[in-house]
């Protein structure tokens, strides 16, 4: 062997060697970045006997008058459709950063209403969640149940969703008479009701949540919307529903 | 058993991490206000999976961590040398890895597969084995 040959094999040795460190950082990487992903959503909620948020619910939705799934003043000329799953962590982010500012300008002051519709996508648990936010809407409590539950959203499929988180949900959101409650989302009628929404929201074309569709004078029929990126193009929706 | 070319490699992972590109910056775009990639047989799993608190990293898009890292690896296959053979090897194990997490997830924890998320992983797959090749069979030899 040349000694130009041995100093080549030896670099490409080292070379390897630092491979193999390089190698090292990277699987290193790749922990960490697992950790992170593992970890973002380890204090998102999903405990029954320590609810976020009661009285910022109550204090947002004070005043505005609730109808079932209506949030807002009956005779509003446009009405908001929200196709949302209580599961799904997008929906909660909306409902925190996006919906306070179309229900302070909009539906408080009567120009709008808010229709939620369960459209259980995440996994079989939305669909008692989302029957008991329609019991509570029989008891004026809807949005109330809606706006805690998200508030106290836990980490999708994993189980949280039990008969003991949704009673303190619903406790927590002023459900005056629970073995109603009890009674009604346990009912074939509330039950049909999320699987009637669901498949509404698949004929209306919607692939994601939460998806927003708009009923008023300027709209034809119910015009699908999808989901706007922001408060303000969710309020020029509005405007323009409203003619 | 004889690696190919090195030129044929490099051609290969361009094709791969140019392929993943289009493939991640679709996700990204299509999750974009809260939608999600549609499924090409139907269901609902790339939804599922679209929704899940798992589809973001820091407040991220993962696809948007994908549509860089495929830029990462198409720049390694465009460049000569070993910075580019070893760089290559690296960020494709940091997406292979990344990518087994993820599929991990999807089968056990979200329950739902995202067809778009499988041909993602399958690419930096791919990408991994040809880099790895790639660095193995060369490192150290003139360009």
């Amino acid at each position: 062997m040349s000694e130009g040959q041995g100093g080549a094999n030896e670099r490409r040795q080292n070379l390897i060697k630092l491979a193999s460190a390089v190698a090292f950082i990277a699987v290193a990487v790749v922990v960490v970045l697992i950790v992170v992903s593992q970890n973002q959503g380890s204090d998102s909620g999903g405990d029954s006997n320590d609810l976020d948020g009661i009285a910022e619910v109550k204090q947002e939705l004070a005043g505005i008058p609730q109808n079932g799934m209506v949030l807002g003043e009956p005779g509003a000329k446009v009405t908001v459709l929200e196709f949302a799953d209580l599961q799904c962590p997008v929906c909660k982010g909306y409902s925190e950063e996006v919906l306070p500012e179309i229900v302070e300008n909009r539906v408080r002051s009567g120009e709008a209403k808010l229709s939620f519709r369960n459209y259980t996508i995440i996994d079989e648990q939305s669909i008692p969640a989302g029957a008991a936010a329609i019991a509570a809407g029989k008891q004026g409590r809807g949005w109330n149940f809606v706006e805690l539950f998200y508030r106290n959203q836990g980490i999708e499929h994993s189980g949280y969703v039990t008969d003991e988180f949704l009673t303190a949900i619903a406790e927590g959101a002023g459900v005056a008479d629970i073995a109603k409650w009890n009674r009604d989302r346990k009912s074939k009628a509330v039950l049909d009701e999320v699987s009637a929404t669901t498949a509404e929201a698949q004929e209306l074309g919607f692939n994601g949540t939460p998806s927003f569709a708009m009923e008023g004078p300027g709209a034809e029929g119910t015009e699908a919307l999808g989901t706007p990126e922001s408060a303000g193009a969710l309020e020029s929706a509005i405007s323009s529903a409203a003619g | 058993m004889k690696a190919p070319a090195e030129g044929t490699l490099r051609g290969v992972a361009t094709f791969l991490a140019t392929f993943g590109i289009g493939v991640a910056t679709y996700i990204a775009i299509a999750e974009s206000g809260g939608g999600s990639p549609v499924c090409v047989a139907g269901g609902h799993g790339c939804q599922t999976v679209a929704e899940s608190s798992y589809s973001h990293l820091l407040g991220v898009n993962i696809a948007v961590f994908g549509i860089f890292g495929y830029v990462l690896l198409l720049g390694a296959a465009l460049l000569r040398g070993d910075l580019a053979r070893m760089a290559g090897f690296a960020v494709a194990l940091v997406g292979f890895g990344y990518s087994l997490y993820l599929t991990y997830l999807e089968v056990f924890t979200i329950e739902a597969i995202c067809q778009w998320c499988v041909v993602s992983a399958v690419l930096m797959t791919l990408l991994f084995a040809t880099n790895s090749l790639r660095m193995l069979a060369y490192v150290g030899t003139e360009p």
